[in-house]
């Protein structure tokens, strides 16, 4: 089976937050990593609004996908310091584990792992030359379960996660990310699977910062626009500067994505940038 | 500078229960186990995560300092990972 669909949609937990109190704390603490130490608080109907508007794109998202009956799920995504640390740090990382789990605030998540799928992965990357890592146990955090929560919160199929580094530098460049999910497309077209693949993360922000709180709109509209017109390969030529610089190198797991949908137009694009931080970004491809 | 072994103090402080709860009583005994120098020290007992910024760690780790603050002790970010 070909690829049948493809998701791509913001992480920042403040997404899955309640408005009001566990927003007010997600502020305080990012805020204290301001140079000014404060900075623009959405009120509580801003933030009522953000949900919902959120909530509205991924229903979007949710409803392409249940469409196309995907019977596995490549969600691909960075760790930020859960499973990676400074003794290794993978650049490209698939997981092989039986099952995969994880927790955010009250809600819990357990997925079966198609392990079947990320070998295939690691072996036809291995005789293309591009040798990813591998291991058997991950734990799943908010770049993964923001969007689940929204997309897949029954785990009604397998998902397989795979990592990019996209935080500690040196990131790789956005054409081996592209490269990346060409060949997860190749995979997934000679694979007997209906298979999915969700990229996390993004659009503009700059964690842990001077910069936090600074959301560079014009390049994350510029983006979107690039999708919808499906000129997403053209996006493979930016640097690695440009990204860090437009606080997008999150932006590396859709580039994952865009390799893996080649010239196909962005179906639907949503952008909403959240007042706090982040540029949130909903959007999926008709393939 | 030891960035690794102020950026694994942290990453346990985000990580591993029983050295937060140590740190929490007791922050010199806690950095003890660790091999920080004297300016790596004095920035964590200064509590602000921006100051370790200057020491190459990563910010989004240097957060985690802030668990040892009484006032975001009980933060939502917390049951997050």
């Amino acid at each position: 089976m070909p690829l049948v669909a493809a998701v791509a949609a913001s992480h920042a937990p403040n997404i899955l937050l309640e408005p009001g109190v566990e927003w007010e704390d997600f502020m305080d603490l990012h805020f204290s990593m301001a140079p000014q130490g404060t900075s623009s608080r959405p009120t509580f109907e801003q933030q009522q609004k953000l949900r919902r508007d959120a909530e509205e794109a991924f229903g979007i998202l949710r409803a392409e996908l249940q469409r196309a009956n995907p019977n596995v799920l490549i969600v691909v995504a960075n760790d930020q310091f859960v499973n990676f640390f400074n003794n290794v740090i993978p650049t490209f990382f698939v997981t092989l584990a039986d099952e995969v789990k994880g927790q955010f605030t009250r809600h819990k998540f357990h997925y079966k792992n198609h392990k079947a799928l990320g070998r295939a992965i690691l072996d036809a990357g291995i005789e293309k030359g591009f040798d990813l890592a591998f291991g058997d146990h991950i734990e799943l955090q908010h770049t993964q379960t923001v969007p689940l929560y929204f997309l897949l919160r029954e785990p009604t199929i397998p998902i397989l996660p795979i990592y990019v580094n996209t935080w500690m530098d040196p990131i790789p460049t956005p054409r081996r990310c592209y490269q990346l999910g060409e060949l997860i497309r190749a995979v997934a077209d000679a694979s007997s699977e209906r298979v999915a693949i969700l990229a996390t993360g993004g659009l503009s922000h700059y964690p842990g910062t001077s910069r936090v709180g600074e959301i560079d709109t014009e390049f994350d509209h510029k983006l979107l626009q690039t999708l919808r017109e499906g000129r997403g390969r053209a996006l493979a030529d930016y640097t690695k500067e440009q990204l860090w610089q437009a606080g997008d190198s999150e932006f590396l797991n859709w580039i994952v994505a865009l390799g893996a949908v080649g010239d196909a137009k962005a179906s639907s694009t949503f952008y909403l940038p959240d007042l706090v931080a982040t540029g949130w970004g909903f959007v999926s491809w008709k393939l | 500078m030891s960035r690794y072994y102020l950026s694994r103090f942290l990453y346990d402080l985000k990580m591993n229960d029983g050295m937060l709860q140590k740190a929490l009583v007791n922050l010199d005994a806690a950095m003890a186990d660790y091999d920080l120098t004297e300016e790596e020290k004095e920035a964590l007992r200064a509590g602000d995560p921006r100051c370790l910024r200057e020491f190459g760690v990563h910010g989004m780790i240097s957060l985690y300092l802030k668990r040892l603050d009484p006032k975001f002790q009980n933060n939502i970010y917390w049951s997050q990972k």
